[in-house]
């Protein structure tokens, strides 16, 4: 109910800012063991920019992504931009996909990425359909 | 959905705010509630009611706009 007091991890206003900072270590160490420190260190740099974004922000639209403002108007608002990026993404890796077959490519990786995405939707659909 | 929730709570003297934190959701949803562009979930419309000490055919009007 809303009156709960307890708020899930995901809404502390540190959590998606700790996430950006994260990933951002994870693409350092990457690139540094691919020895290359310099743009390890630039990807860095990007990903605590954008955390110091997230954690400073004052707007709604980054309260709802830092966390705080993840209320159920915003789980709707995320779950249709989730959708609606889905959508952009499978149509890019078609169209990509297409593009190379008509060059005489093999399609790879799009057919590769299109596959994941397709599978990864209907594996989500029955298990969405099964537990509601 | 149409519903009384702007009018319960100005009579109740509370800001947009102090609603939202007493559901436990954004000012920007009580401001989205009472303009009508978001329905509120089942258990926020019940807890909204209650809060108001109404019930929740008294708040909200499912007869108007949807």
């Amino acid at each position: 109910m809303p009156t709960a007091t307890s708020k899930p991890i995901y809404r502390h206003r540190w959590w998606t800012p700790a996430v950006s900072l994260f990933l951002g270590a994870l693409m350092l160490a990457a690139f540094w063991i691919g020895d290359s420190i310099t743009e390890g260190l630039v990807s860095f740099g990007i990903m605590a920019a954008l955390a110091a974004f997230l954690l400073f922000g004052r707007s709604e639209t980054v309260h709802g992504l830092s966390g705080p403002g993840r209320d159920e108007r915003w789980a709707k608002i995320d779950i249709h931009a989730t959708a609606l990026t889905g959508m952009v993404l499978i149509t890019v890796i078609i169209g990509a996909f297409l593009v190379e077959v008509a060059q005489g490519e093999d399609g790879q990786p799009w057919s590769q990425l299109g596959a994941v995405g397709g599978i990864a939707y209907i594996i989500a659909v029955a298990v969405l359909r099964a537990r509601s | 959905m149409q519903n009384d929730v702007r009018e319960l709570r100005t009579a109740r003297g509370l800001s947009q705010q102090e609603l939202g934190e007493a559901m436990d959701v954004s000012r920007q949803t009580i401001n989205s509630i009472e303009k009508e562009r978001y329905t509120p979930s089942l258990p926020l419309a019940i807890a909204l009611a209650r809060y108001f000490d109404r019930t929740v055919e008294e708040v909200f009007h499912a007869n108007g706009n949807q």
